[in-house]
């Protein structure tokens, strides 16, 4: 059995971070959880995290400002940015692996997380073999 | 030139001529006097003529007396000696008085005399003489040659005297000359000289009537061109211009009053005002007062009421803005009153376009975080559906329903809070001011989180007035966002409502105080806040919302004030709003 695929949650809304966690974690994830910018940067750095859900409007840092940060520490992990926004700046669209509007439903999140590892996996997978 | 130069033009033309005639009479006098002198000196050359051949005469008759009585030695004969004899020294008194004057015809007259009075010695002599020696050559010869001398002094006399005549008459002739051509110089020139004296008056008098018309005219003309001006101006602004007398018939339209009312001005001309300019209400369709009452019976300037609407001639209606005020002459009393009006149905509409339109932009500016605010629910919502799906333990479902339950009573809360943004009830209701504020603040929540912006709350419970929510949501959210804007990232923002005390000026009511603690707001900004396009936000800003807010709060016979926060932690801006309790009984339109 494969070891648990980690997904780091960043959100600052409670309740939303909480059931996300339950569903990804009903899914098969791991799931580690931030309510701010820099807690998650932080434990991304300590944490070995496959993949990132970061939602883009938060008090005191952006998701912008976190994917930069992210991107920097670890380069290859993909990020899924995750908003409740619509119109996103053009610099963020090109930081993040793929997008999800909230309320699009568990099953499109799990899908798009899914897709994004794939790529992730067939990467290193590639990576590895050679 | 005044009347009293006039009046003494006037006494100069009547006394110069006076004056000057009486001069030349009293010369002409004086002249006359003289010549008359001169002719009795004639006269009196006459006289002494006379009489001294009147002693020639007598002494003449004396001789041919004497003669007669020598020849018949008749003492009959000598009665013309005798008859003379008294007469002659009378006479020769007479001469001697008339020519006391001329020494040398007293000479004359004194040798006549002694001639003559040897004569008489001689005469007498031959009276006594006896008869035969009366008459012989000798003594004949010699009485002859005594009477020659005689005849001959006589006429020397005469001829001397005739001389003098001569002169005299000479002397006559010349002054009656003088007297004429002086009295033909002296006219001529009295003439020339009164026609000079009066010429001159009558040319300053002429003058200053000349002078005094010219003014006339150029004060006629001014006038003229002053009424033009005035009168073109009128035609020319863009402002509908109606005149009307004390009485309120009209006097004047211009073009764009004509326009307007639909009535021509010669056919309104004189016609009562209200007949040609019909105002009513644009809510109630009442008719309104005719403003020249208005002005005769409150002696001011006064506008019209809001919602004014003049119903045209041809029934077409245009909401007006209008003042009237009345026409004073110089005594302060009303003459007329003069009614200024304009179209303002397009400003108005206009005016309704952009306040929708800021309503339109507020709830733009909300759209973003509104999104958002329901997004999260929603995705939590969709999520604990899918985990209930598939959750047997009653207590998990328990709790998944629950919290369900809290997500959708969010977004509940937030799209009624937008909603109200919308709803209008028709009349004004009891809101509570620090509730409303905090739906304001549910809304903006997410937007002052993206800019880190904290904000204090000091809202006091229950402070309710009367009034439209939606329109006062509006005013705050725009004063927070505004006040957001100011702030920048990591700003703070405060909101204080408070309870006012009843003053002189203002009812009781409730004041609300946002600052911030961004730059400020320098004197030229401050100026312009309340007007239109006014904004300090570039692009981004509409400019309207102020403006709008302001109407808003004047709806509600408000006040809103903007200085610079004196609050400890809040170096920025102040804005202070002020609500009466009951607001809408004594509302004011807005002041555009």
């Amino acid at each position: 059995v494969l070891p648990a695929t980690t997904v780091l949650c960043i959100d600052d809304e409670a309740i939303g971070l909480k059931v996300r966690k339950l569903v990804l974690e009903r899914a098969g994830y791991h799931v580690l959880t931030a309510t701010d910018g820099e807690s998650g940067i932080q434990m991304f750095q300590q944490e070995a995290v496959d993949v990132v859900l970061l939602d883009f409007s938060m008090p005191g840092m952006n998701g912008d400002e976190v994917a930069v940060a992210l991107r920097a520490a670890k380069p290859a992990v993909p990020i899924v940015l995750l908003s409740a926004f619509v119109s996103l700046p053009e610099r963020m669209l090109t930081l993040v692996d793929a997008c999800l509007t909230k309320g699009e439903g568990p099953e499109s999140m799990l899908h798009k997380l899914r897709d994004v590892l794939a790529v992730y996996r067939g990467g290193l997978g590639h990576g590895t073999s050679s | 030139m005044n009347l009293r130069e006039f009046n003494r033009i006037l006494e100069q033309t009547l006394l110069v001529p006076v004056l000057l005639l009486l001069a030349l009479a009293a010369i002409l006098v004086w002249q006359i006097q003289s010549t008359l002198t001169a002719q009795r000196l004639i006269d009196h050359s006459d006289q002494v003529s006379t009489n001294a051949r009147d002693v020639e005469r007598l002494i003449i008759d004396q001789e041919t007396g004497l003669r007669g009585y020598q020849l018949t030695g008749d003492t009959l004969m000598l009665a013309p000696f005798k008859t003379a004899e008294p007469m002659i020294p009378r006479k020769f008194a007479m001469l001697r008085d008339l020519l006391a004057d001329n020494p040398s015809q007293l000479a004359h007259l004194a040798q006549l005399n002694d001639r003559y009075q040897i004569w008489v010695g001689f005469a007498q002599s031959v009276m006594a003489s006896p008869d035969e020696l009366k008459s012989n050559v000798a003594v004949n010869r010699r009485g002859k040659d005594m009477m020659d001398a005689i005849r001959a002094q006589s006429q020397s006399l005469v001829q001397a005297e005739s001389e003098l005549r001569r002169q005299r008459a000479v002397n006559v002739e010349k002054r009656v000359r003088r007297v004429l051509s002086f009295t033909f110089i002296g006219a001529a020139l009295a003439g020339l000289l009164l026609g000079l004296f009066t010429r001159s008056r009558l040319h300053r008098v002429s003058r200053a009537y000349q002078s005094s018309l010219n003014e006339l005219q150029q004060r006629a003309d001014d006038l003229y061109e002053t009424r033009l001006r005035y009168q073109t101006t009128l035609e020319s602004i863009g402002d509908a211009v109606i005149a009307c007398d004390a009485q309120g018939g009209v006097e004047f339209m211009n073009e764009v009053a004509q326009r307007l009312t639909g009535w021509n001005l010669s056919e309104a001309r004189e016609m009562p005002l209200d007949q040609i300019f019909h105002i009513v209400n644009e809510e109630t369709r009442e008719i309104c007062e005719n403003p020249v009452e208005k002005v005769l019976r409150t002696n001011t300037v006064i506008g019209l009421a809001n919602h004014t609407v003049l119903v045209a001639r041809n029934d077409v209606e245009y909401v007006i803005d209008d003042s009237a005020s009345p026409i004073r002459d110089q005594r302060g009393k009303i003459t007329g009153v003069v009614l200024i009006f304009r179209d303002v149905t397009d400003i108005k509409r206009t005016e309704a376009a952009l306040i929708a339109s800021e309503r339109h932009t507020i709830a733009g500016t909300l759209a973003a975080s509104i999104a958002h605010e329901i997004h999260n629910p929603l995705d939590s919502v969709a999520n604990l559906h899918h985990l209930l799906a598939s959750e047997e333990d009653p207590d998990k479902r328990e709790e998944f329903l629950a919290m369900a339950k809290q997500e959708l009573d969010r977004t509940m809360q937030i799209s009624r809070a937008m909603l109200s943004l919308y709803r209008e009830p028709k009349a004004p209701i009891r809101i509570d001011i620090s509730a409303l504020i905090d739906d304001v603040l549910l809304l903006l929540d997410r937007r002052l989180a993206d800019q880190s912006i904290s904000v204090t709350r000091e809202l006091e419970p229950e402070l309710v007035v009367e009034g439209f929510p939606a329109e006062l949501r509006q005013v705050f959210t725009n004063l927070i966002v505004n006040a957001a804007d100011a702030a920048g990232r990591n700003g703070r923002i405060g909101i204080r409502t408070s309870r006012t005390l009843p003053e002189e000026s203002r009812p009781a009511g409730v004041m609300i105080e946002v600052s911030d603690s961004g730059p400020g707001i320098s004197a030229k900004v401050e100026k312009n806040l309340f007007q239109p396009f006014f904004t300090t936000k570039g692009e981004l800003g509409t400019g309207l919302g102020l403006w709008v807010s302001m109407g808003i709060v004047q709806k509600h016979s408000g006040t809103i004030r903007i200085g610079n926060s004196d609050c400890d932690g809040f170096s920025g801006a102040a804005v202070c709003v002020y609500l009466p309790m009951r607001a809408l009984a004594c509302a004011k339109p807005r002041v555009i």
